[in-house]
């Protein structure tokens, strides 16, 4: 089987509101930079097509029916994957391994500007018989999971509060980021409290926008490009969708995903072979809690580890230097591509003024978010093994 | 050309779009015998794997963990404890509430499951992981089989 590198990647840089373009003109743009960046041609060069979304958030029954035309992919192999754009980089992963396809493309976007009742659709995620009943923001979950997570680890509302101000900081730096600024912990302790301990500066403001990536076989990569960037190792998987039997504390996808993703790329001592990591940060204890799930440091220390500064761009474990979703906002589905965009210019020495020095390998870690389990992680390297 | 930026997207041209899209949720076996339960008894029953000695609430009638088919039915008593908690203070539509409301998760004891619900009756600092709780149900002729049959939970005295 040959080894799967990324060759190109496309973004439009993520925005609060896009009132120009329609959301197929965002998708059309992303993989013009992707197919540019790749330098290949989609309707003779790309044998497969794959798009990350969900109906809901694009308003279409049926949404992938409306993706082809704008991605060069009318009349060629076309995947969707109804979940986050990290698990559809797996998917191209495994199409390329069979040897079936040279060449995969992999999108995922998010136009949320578009929707008016993006609450209501999460609401409408819940368990219809259970949980829906109960009525109110379904945001509450976060709120329950972050109380556990605290309790367990002893982490605690000012750790969480670094990360917010360590992200957003970070995204300033970061062109393609919707939400770079520089905050102060009290600015995030003292933001209007929502679901306790989660206070607004805590979530991820919504954002649109688009990511493509471009995939190839390694023989094919090598002719593409001198900067590959080797997918060496892939995991994910999904928890019961039952809340009434999570543990609430742990990210146990997470830890499996990492698990799974660590086996197949020979990582065995994660905090040593890892110099960076994109992680989820859709609400800012999630970072912490995906640290210790992914083994970058023990339970209880991700807190302490962000306090120190030891998480900074500067510091010994750069995590979330693109600005996280905290920073580049959250753009469902997307988040995952988010994190490999950005581990991708890193490993490429393109990131600009955020370059990290000497990176040989890093990992990306996306979750589906709110009422979900289901995670995914990729190790990605400069060299193939 | 104007300084003035437009930041409300339904400025622009765009057609409006309305998803009608109404459901019924049958509760299929095991939620049927729950929520009959509830209604007609003001009890909450669980199923148990003897494989996994799991005890699943709500009731499946599938162990998630080694896939055995459930039969055993038990009542599970209607105390448990406070597994976690939050407090929301804003609603659905971003609007503050005028009286926030705690959800928690409540393991119910002597099982592997539990329930999301309000906590009520309480005040709100003594709330924490760890508190027991019993379930406080409506008035049997106002129960009509669903999650809010039970109003909330709230602590043992």
């Amino acid at each position: 089987m040959e080894d799967v590198a990324i060759v190109g990647v496309g973004c439009t840089g993520f925005r609060p509101i896009t009132p120009e373009f329609s959301y197929k003109e965002i998708m059309f743009e992303a993989a013009t930079r992707a197919y540019a960046d790749a330098n290949v041609n989609p309707r003779k060069d790309i044998d497969a097509f794959i798009t990350c979304g969900e109906d809901y958030w694009d308003g279409h029954s049926i949404f992938d029916e409306f993706v082809p035309d704008q991605l060069g992919a009318v009349l060629k192999p076309l995947f969707t994957v109804s979940a986050d754009g990290l698990i559809g980089l797996a998917t191209a992963y495994m199409l390329i391994r069979t040897g079936q396809f040279n060449t995969v493309m992999v999108e995922a976007h998010s136009k949320a500007s578009d929707i008016l009742t993006f609450t209501d659709i999460v609401a409408f995620g819940l368990d219809p018989i259970f949980n829906r009943p109960l009525g109110g923001h379904p945001y509450y979950i976060a709120g329950l999971e972050m109380t556990r997570f605290l309790h367990e680890t002893g982490t605690t509302k000012e750790q969480c509060a670094h990360v917010v101000v360590k992200n957003r900081k970070n995204a300033l730096a970061n062109a393609c980021a919707a939400y770079g600024a520089d905050l102060t912990l009290e600015d995030v302790l003292q933001s209007e409290p929502m679901f306790y301990p989660l206070n607004r500066l805590d979530t991820s403001p919504l954002a649109d926008g688009c990511i493509v990536l471009v995939l190839a076989s390694n023989h094919v990569a090598k002719k593409l490009t001198d900067t590959p960037v080797w997918v060496r190792g892939v995991g994910w998987n999904s928890d019961t969708s039952w809340l009434e039997s999570r543990e609430w504390g742990r990210a146990i996808y997470a830890e499996l995903a990492a698990n799974m993703a660590y086996k197949m790329a020979g990582i065995k001592n994660p905090p040593k072979e890892i110099q960076f990591a994109e992680v989820d940060d859709l609400f800012s204890y999630k970072e912490l809690q995906h640290l210790e799930a992914l083994k970058l440091c023990g339970r209880g220390e991700a807190g302490k580890l962000t306090e120190e500064g030891i998480t900074q761009r500067d510091g010994q474990m750069p995590v979330n230097v693109s600005g996280g979703a905290l920073g580049m906002g959250y753009a469902p589905e997307v988040l995952g591509l988010q994190r490999v965009l950005e581990a991708a210019l890193q490993l490429r020495g393109q990131a600009g003024r955020r370059q990290l020095c000497d990176v040989e390998t890093g990992l990306a870690q996306s979750w589906r978010g709110i009422p979900t389990a289901t995670g995914a992680v990729a190790v990605l390297s400069r060299e193939v093994k | 050309m104007s300084i003035e930026k437009i930041s409300d997207p339904r400025q622009v041209r765009h057609w409006p779009g309305h998803m009608e899209a109404d459901y019924i949720y049958t509760h299929g076996i095991a939620g049927e015998r729950f929520f009959k339960e509830i209604k007609e008894n003001g009890r909450i029953t669980g199923t148990r794997c003897k494989h996994c000695n799991l005890v699943y609430v709500p009731p499946r009638i599938y162990c998630e963990r080694c896939f055995e088919k459930l039969e055993e039915w038990i009542d599970v008593g209607t105390k448990g404890t406070i597994q976690t908690f939050t407090v929301a203070y804003v609603d659905i539509d971003g609007s503050k509430l005028k009286q926030p409301t705690t959800y928690a998760m409540i393991k119910i004891n002597g099982t592997n499951g539990g329930l999301l619900h309000k906590i009520g009756e309480a005040n709100l600092k003594d709330v924490k992981i760890g508190m027991q709780v019993e379930a406080v149900f409506k008035p049997k002729e106002e129960r009509e089989g669903s999650v809010n049959d039970i109003k909330h939970f709230k602590p043992v005295k």
